[in-house]
């Protein structure tokens, strides 16, 4: 019978899911995600955690542990340390599996594959070839699992490229049918880590909610590289979180292109990083005064009416400078 | 040029002699107060951790009193620290100000490195003053260090509250202003004679706290509300478990130090992690393993590594069997409470000593 290998629906699953599923059922495995996020998982989350921790951390616990409820025999908690060179992930992914091990008691085995690209290619083989070794003897097999898994990850990041968020993308290359969302008049730049804005539940149906009021979203993730680099290319000093990198140099590089109406940053209570960037980027955003620019905090007591409410007003804000609505 | 740079502890100390040795002026940041705070709270994102705050107070407090170039150290990750420097930089221009400001980020590798990259911000200095300047710099660093590990222990003893932090304090401002080496080791070697004169008390059962956590905190006695100074007011003696001696020879050359730490922290947490993590869990278990009676983690709130490690620390707490208790500070605490949490951990530590004497 083949091993169960749980991957939770939290972190960077939006970022990686297809190539982590392909790898381990190329290895034969059965994967299985927890469910989706829901307040058990969500209080779960919090009652492992201690209170300070970000919102999408505390998720990320309770994902762990419905995997744990669901039965699996391995639950896949990678130490993301960088996914690209000199620049790093917040502390909490690399300390994650340590976390999870030490707050959540009776696991399961933890397959805590480290992910780090800054160590180059001999670093990850062997990496892979660690955990490969759970499921299959064959070395080349595994290798074999990892290059189709890489494939997979490139198509995933085309898909996303073509304007599909996260999450469609996933259902995308699930076999479901999707069309790209690049209607709306209004177009709006939605600058935040994967998983504050493709959960559901934590974002209250953001994306979703802007569409209906007639937006076209770009993320970060849907954003070209070249032209991330472009913007980061005039921080005074590179920033070394990669993706709040991204997530500053796409904003740097709008106020330049300004080929967006709008600009809305999302960020988690209780994220370190993003303190920091986030007010850069506001400070950016207000010296120049040219596109207009709303950041929005999401924690556990979030309210959808005074969310709605935001996001009208300011979708309304870009109506009128585009000259929709009579003053 | 009027030179500034924020408060950390006795850094101020060792920066005004450094940089007066090479005859650059400078502007001290006025002592940090609730003033310097509520400066820096106001002009800082709401999100940001303490330490950032305070710094920006320093920063314009030293601004309005005539400083023009701040130094300010800078960092490669994942700590935030390593940023902040330019966040306040773009504050402090917005808020009008005008400065240079020098951000030095850690050499990959050597003291050296450091030195010239500082050098080359003053082409007047001549190489072997500077030298001499940072030697000397360094000398009252470790002597002020190791004052205040005796202060630590013989303030737990002291006969009249608040009677060796006075002659701590008077001491260390002749520390500060020590001519040379010689004049140095015989304020040392008075001041040590005085604290010992004044701290005889014996106790009973003398309870013994390391205190772990994020590097700031730990150094700045107003950020963490001188908790060193309400332990041993509380008869606890206490092991701090960074100084910044420690952090300039380590950060400076790398040395062995972190591996020892990988060694401790082994099994609970396995890589560093950023900013003093690591640190904290290996302090955690050594002091657990050296039989101390109770660990306090102090750090800013929201600091990402120590929140990583504080939920690490809870599971170290009940495998060996040692109250670890976890205190994070922003600019609110110390309203309400704070002052009792220490002493119901006291009482907690007395409680078990005397369940183990009773035991025997
Ligand atoms: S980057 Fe922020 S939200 Fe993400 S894990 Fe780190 S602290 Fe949490």
């Amino acid at each position: 019978m083949s091993k169960k290998v749980g991957i939770p629906k939290g972190l960077l699953y939006y970022n990686f899911y297809p190539m982590w599923k392909t790898f381990f059922e190329e290895l034969g495995a059965e994967v299985v995600t927890s469910s989706d996020t829901c307040k058990k998982i969500i209080d779960d989350g919090i009652k492992t955690c201690v209170d300070e921790t970000c919102l999408p951390v505390k998720t990320f616990m309770g994902h762990v542990i419905d995997l744990k409820e669901k039965g699996v025999d391995y639950i896949f908690v990678p130490r993301v340390i960088s996914v690209e060179r000199r620049r790093y992930l917040c502390s909490k992914f690399l300390g994650l599996p340590d976390l999870v091990r030490n707050l959540i008691s009776d696991l399961p085995q933890i397959i805590d594959m480290k992910i780090d690209y800054y160590r180059g290619e001999e670093f990850m083989e062997r990496e892979i070839l660690r955990v490969g070794k759970l499921f299959v003897d064959g070395t080349s097999k595994i290798k074999d699992a990892y290059e189709k898994s890489l494939k997979r990850q490139r198509t995933f990041e085309c898909i996303i490229r073509e304007g599909f968020s996260n999450t469609e993308a996933i259902k995308i290359m699930e076999g479901k049918k999707l069309d790209a969302n690049t209607k709306g008049d209004l177009k709006i730049a939605l600058l935040a880590h994967s998983y504050d804005i493709m959960d559901d539940y934590l974002s209250m149906g953001l994306i979703n909610r802007l569409k209906n009021m007639g937006a076209y979203v770009l993320t970060t993730n849907m954003i070209e590289r070249d032209k991330i680099e472009k913007g980061a290319s005039k921080l005074q000093k590179d920033l070394f979180w990669n993706y709040g990198r991204d997530i500053l140099g796409a904003g740097k590089y709008f106020i330049e292109s300004e080929d967006v109406d709008g600009v809305i940053s999302v960020s988690a209570f209780g994220c370190g990083p993003d303190s920091i960037t986030e007010d850069l980027l506001e400070r950016d955003y207000k010296r120049d005064g040219k596109i207009p620019f709303m950041s929005i905090t999401i924690d556990e007591h979030t309210g959808e009416a005074g969310l709605n409410t935001r996001l009208e007003a300011f979708i309304d804000l870009l109506r009128w400078r585009k000259g929709e609505i009579m003053a | 040029m009027k030179i500034t740079y924020p408060h950390m502890g006795s850094l101020n100390m060792i920066l005004k002699t450094m940089f007066e040795g090479i005859n650059v002026e400078v502007v001290e940041p006025p002592p940090v107060t609730n003033k310097t705070l509520s400066i820096g709270v106001k002009y800082s994102p709401e999100f940001v951790c303490l330490p950032y705050k305070i710094n920006l107070g320093n920063f314009i407090e030293a601004l309005e009193n005539g400083a023009d170039t701040i130094i300010m150290l800078g960092g490669i990750g994942p700590c935030r620290f390593g940023y902040y420097g330019q966040a306040q930089k773009e504050t402090l221009i917005d808020l009008g100000y005008k400065f240079n400001m020098i951000i030095l980020d850690p050499p990959h590798g050597r003291l050296v490195d450091f030195l010239k990259e500082l050098s080359s911000y003053f082409p007047d200095v001549y190489w072997k003053d500077a030298l001499k300047a940072f030697i000397f710099a360094v000398q009252k660093m470790i002597i002020a260090d190791k004052f205040e590990k005796k202060l630590l222990i013989l303030r737990a003893h002291e006969n009249e509250i608040g009677i060796t932090t006075k002659i701590f304090e008077d001491y260390m401002e002749k520390i500060k202003n020590a001519k040379n080496k010689k004049e140095l080791d015989s304020i040392y070697k008075e001041g040590l004679e005085k604290l010992k004169q004044n701290a005889t008390i014996k106790r009973e059962i003398q309870l013994k706290v390391a205190l772990v956590g994020e590097i700031y905190l730990m150094l700045e006695p107003f950020s963490n509300l001188d908790i060193l100074r309400s332990l041993n007011e509380l008869g606890i003696e206490v092991t701090k478990t960074d100084f910044l001696s420690d952090y300039l020879i380590n950060s400076a050359f790398k040395l062995p130090q972190r591996m020892e730490f990988k060694k401790y922290a082994h099994g609970y947490l396995e890589r560093d992690i950023g900013g003093h993590g690591l640190n904290t869990v290996a302090n955690t278990v050594k002091y657990a393993e050296k039989n101390y009676d109770g660990i306090i983690q102090i750090f800013p709130f929201t600091c990402t590594p120590e929140i990583v490690a504080q939920g690490i620390i809870a599971k170290v707490s009940s495998d060996k069997n040692i109250p670890v208790m976890s205190l994070s500070y922003d600019e609110k605490t110390g309203e309400a409470g704070y002052q009792t949490r220490l002493e119901a951990f006291k009482d907690l530590l007395e409680r078990r000593r005397l369940k183990n004497i009773k035991k025997y």
